[in-house]
């Protein structure tokens, strides 16, 4: 079973955007850890939610699912979204389950959207 | 300067060889001047009371030395007063007492007494005109006073102790008496010194009385209790705190009790429960020379139970002269709150240990009421309520194991009925704490049934009973009973709070275990609902299943897999995971299933059928029901096995050659349920002789330890170690590889689906025969707490 802080969430306020860079492990136990870190007030005003994942070294299913959520949350508040890629298992999850072409993905956490 | 004396023999007529001969007179004088000195001697010993001494002082000196004789003393502020006043004629002393007060001498002044005090030397004014006496008279009256009473001539001499002038002694002659001689000076030096002495004494006393009531007012106040305790240990001396800590009720009950009586009335041990002798209290290890630590000590009260734990702190009284220790200042700190939270929290989070390790409550229940015995008290029980309203005893506990016996004799023969008055049960059904400080005899022979009950109810020689509830938050499921006994020490209101925060997790703990065993109940009845009991044969197959739940043995998982038969020899394998777990997962999975089965029945190709169940799931009640598919369609072919691949999101499945050499087949396809449109491509393929087709979910290449995920090489590989006679025992045998990466716990629950193509097919003439090879049985000692399903044996 996973730990809930094997997940390390630091929040960044840059111009025009909020990245949430995570590191560690996002699976069943953390989900819940970002989920209520997306929920904070001040995430919602932003005009763009940035899933910085450069560090993260797993994502699980239901990982994935927060991340989804994540998406439809900001689609539903007009915010922006995008995610920087992760780890190879991350990206071969991102893959294997076809979401890769659905999420946007930018190179660098402060790079802009293609 | 010492006056030399020589011994008088014979009567004052005759001289004394040693001496010239002396004339009668100043023999006479020197009788005199020696009886003054003794008389003085003796005056000045005799009494501590200053204005007394100094007035008997003055006396002596009338007639015999003087007419008048004043002894001023110098204050604290320089002002000079006079404490003494003897003369012949007895109107004068009271005249010049009000003279002094009416006109104090002036410090800075003339007068002689001044002078002297302030030269700390002494003055002969033999003779004294008028016009000295005006001189330095204290104002006209003062003078006329001097000059009416004729002041002939004065000796004054300073009262001279340790350096210090204190005042100056007058010797004075008035009128006809004949003026003083240096002689006179001298004796009265002599006798100022005296009662200098005398005057320094008093003061010191006086100083050190005040010390004294000083210390004895700091002492009878401070909260910490003090004694002093001597060589034989008698105690010299204590405070009020320490003879309220001590069971006294006053300091002189501890002054007057023989050593060692006091400490009698205590039973004291130490943290560890060993009880302590006098020679190891401080105060003893200090005189027999060492230097003793602060010593922690529990002290019960012999007579009444009552407990208390002290810090003793001593230090010695070192004898000035011999520097040996004289006495012992015990000093004892009372931390008997502090002492109890500390145990009591130490206690508490042992408890919580042990009634977390493990979900037989019996089991725990029994621990805690061994942890219970001595700590808190001297018995233990734990009851029970089952389920139809009976109390059951599932501990009881005794420091000493011969007495249990009586308990297990009084649980056999009197158990506590539901709906007795009192006692257990009286607990359980109003769920409060009751705690019974005295126990009476005769509330003892009302609650007892019979006499045999009395006579055990009575052996238990209780102190004091405290019985709390096994409170769950929802209601009472048992009483945690605790009696004092034997021991010393008795429970008391103190105790209660601990015994109910027992009572309270126990409680918990019990009903979180009742759940957990209930849920593990209906966690496999869904299970078995959910999957497939067992797999239908395909001719000329083998398969086999097998489905190993993470840790939470209780939680219905998402993963499920299915093979059903759909049209004339056409077969449908699915693997999928429904992210999540619970009820709510699982009545997805039902869906994803039947969903597939109906598709597969309406003739849909793979990917319509995975299109079917994306709309199914879109159309569901938002919540993010996503799941993953792999769906492989099987048509056994004359001389082959053909096979579609369609993958939804889901890891593709490893065909594995008989060699152990591993592929991966199918393209990657979107997960279903979230995204619009799905991307699902169908891969053709074919099954050869002795090929294994292997469906899982993600919990197989996750079940590595971080870092330790299985990618496509490192699956490859593990798929190639595992090569056994059966499918059963391949997947039993990719079980154990997935547990051993992941030390022993997973991450996530693992399925598997797998199928193979018999080695040798005979393929027959008209194609449709196939020799069907006996599927042979799963292998035995599968592991522990997987289902393997196999084509004819069902195992759960």
């Amino acid at each position: 079973m996973g730990v809930p802080d094997q997940l390390r969430i630091e929040v960044r306020h840059d111009p025009g955007r909020v990245i949430l860079s995570l590191a560690g492990e996002l699976d069943m136990a953390s989900a819940e850890t970002l989920q209520r870190a997306l929920a904070t007030e001040e995430l919602q005003r932003e005009p763009m939610i940035v899933l910085d994942l450069q560090q993260l070294e797993f994502m699980d299913s239901t990982g994935l699912r927060s991340v989804l959520g994540a998406l439809e949350h900001c689609r539903e508040r007009r915010q922006e979204f995008a995610i920087t890629p992760g780890s190879p298992q991350v990206q071969r999850l991102l893959r294997v389950t076809g979401v890769a072409e659905h999420l946007p993905t930018i190179a660098t956490a402060d790079g802009a959207l293609a | 300067m010492a006056l030399q004396t020589s011994s008088l023999a014979g009567g004052p007529g005759e001289p004394s060889p040693k001496h010239r001969p002396v004339g009668r007179q100043e023999l006479s004088a020197h009788d005199t001047a020696v009886e003054l000195l003794v008389e003085a001697g003796a005056v000045v010993a005799s009494s501590l009371d200053l204005t007394t001494t100094m007035r008997q002082v003055a006396r002596l000196t009338v007639p015999r030395l003087a007419d008048l004789c004043v002894i001023d003393l110098l204050g604290e502020d320089g002002s000079i007063t006079e404490v003494a006043v003897a003369s012949a004629d007895p109107e004068l002393a009271p005249a010049l007492e009000e003279m002094r007060i009416r006109h104090p001498l002036n410090p800075e002044g003339e007068h002689p007494v001044a002078r002297v005090i302030r030269s700390g030397r002494p003055e002969l004014l033999a003779e004294m005109r008028e016009g000295l006496l005006r001189s330095f008279a204290q104002g006209s009256e003062h003078a006329r006073f001097m000059v009416e009473h004729r002041y002939r001539s004065a000796a004054v001499a300073p009262l001279l102790a340790r350096g210090r002038t204190l005042g100056a002694l007058s010797v004075l002659r008035l009128a006809e008496s004949a003026p003083y001689r240096r002689e006179d000076l001298e004796l009265a030096g002599e006798l100022a010194r005296r009662a200098a002495m005398a005057i320094d004494n008093a003061r010191l006393f006086a100083q050190v009385r005040g010390v004294e009531r000083r210390l004895e007012a700091v002492l009878a106040n401070i909260a910490e209790a003090i004694t002093l305790m001597d060589r034989d240990g008698r105690t010299v001396f204590a405070n009020q705190a320490a003879a309220d800590l001590l069971g006294a009720a006053n300091p002189r009950e501890l002054t007057s009790a023989n050593p060692g009586a006091i400490m009698s009335r205590f039973v004291v041990t130490d943290e560890q429960g060993r009880e302590l002798g006098r020679d190891q209290m401080p105060s003893r290890r200090l005189f027999a020379g060492e230097r003793p630590e602060p010593l922690l000590v529990r002290n019960v009260v012999r007579a009444t139970g009552e407990e208390r734990w002290l810090i003793v702190r001593c230090s010695p009284v070192l004898d000035p002269d011999t520097e040996e220790v004289a006495y012992a200042i015990n000093v004892y700190e009372n931390i008997t709150e502090v002492k109890r939270v500390q145990l009591a929290e130490s206690f508490m989070a042992e408890a919580t240990r042990v009634l977390a390790s493990s979900m037989d409550y019996t089991e725990t229940l029994q621990q805690i009421a061994r942890l219970a015995v001595p700590r808190l008290a001297d018995w233990c029980a734990v009851d029970v309520l089952g389920e139809t309203g009976e109390i059951e005893r599932v501990a009881v506990h005794h420091s000493d194991p011969s007495r249990i016996a009586l308990a297990e004799a009084l649980d056999r023969g009197y158990r506590p009925a539901l709906d007795d008055p009192a006692g257990v049960a009286e607990v359980i059904r109003s769920g409060k704490a009751r705690i019974f400080t005295d126990i009476d005899p005769d509330a003892l022979a009302a609650y007892a049934r019979d006499d045999t009950h009395l006579a055990l109810l009575r052996d238990i020689r209780a102190t004091a009973v405290i019985i709390v509830p096994l409170a769950a938050p929802t209601r009472t499921l048992g009483a945690i009973t605790l009696v004092s006994s034997d021991s010393s020490r008795r429970l008391t209101h103190a105790d209660l709070g601990v015994a109910v925060r027992l009572g309270r997790r126990a409680g918990t703990a019990v009903e979180s275990a009742r759940l957990y065993t209930e849920r593990t109940r209906i966690a496999r009845a869904l299970e078995a609902a959910l999957l497939p009991e067992s797999l239908p044969q395909i001719p000329g197959m083998e398969i086999a299943s097998l489905y190993r739940a993470a840790g939470e043995l209780n939680d219905v998982g998402g993963d499920f897999y299915d093979v059903m038969a759909y049209g004339p020899e056409r077969w449908l394998l699915v693997i999928g995971d429904v992210c999540g777990k619970g009820p709510r997962a699982a009545g997805v999975t039902a869906l994803a299933r039947h969903t597939l089965r109906a598709a597969a029945i309406l003739g849909q190709t793979p990917a319509g059928m995975l299109g079917t169940l994306h709309e199914a799931l879109r159309r569901q009640p938002p919540g993010a029901d996503l799941c993953t598919v792999c769906l492989v369609t099987i048509e056994p072919q004359p001389a082959r096995v053909r096979m579609t691949v369609a993958l939804a999101g889901h890891p593709p499945p490893m065909l594995i050659d008989p060699n152990g050499r591993c592929r991966q087949v199918g393209s990657p396809g979107t997960l279903l349920g979230v995204f619009d449109p799905i991307v699902i491509k169908e891969v053709d393929l074919e099954l050869g002789a002795g090929q294994t087709l292997l469906l899982y979910t993600d919990g197989l290449p996750e079940a590595g330890r971080a870092g330790l995920h299985l990618d496509e090489d490192s699956l490859s590989e593990l798929c190639a170690e595992v090569s056994h006679p059966t499918l059963a025992g391949m997947l039993s045998r990719l079980e154990q590889g997935a547990l051993r990466r992941a030390g022993g716990r997973l991450r996530d629950d693992i399925a598997m689906l797998a199928l193979r193509l018999a080695e040798h097919v005979d393929l027959g003439t008209r194609g449709s025969e196939v020799r069907r090879p006996k599927a042979a049985p799963a292998p035995a000692g599968a592991a522990a707490g997987s289902r393997n399903a196999a084509a004819t044996a069902v195992r759960r």
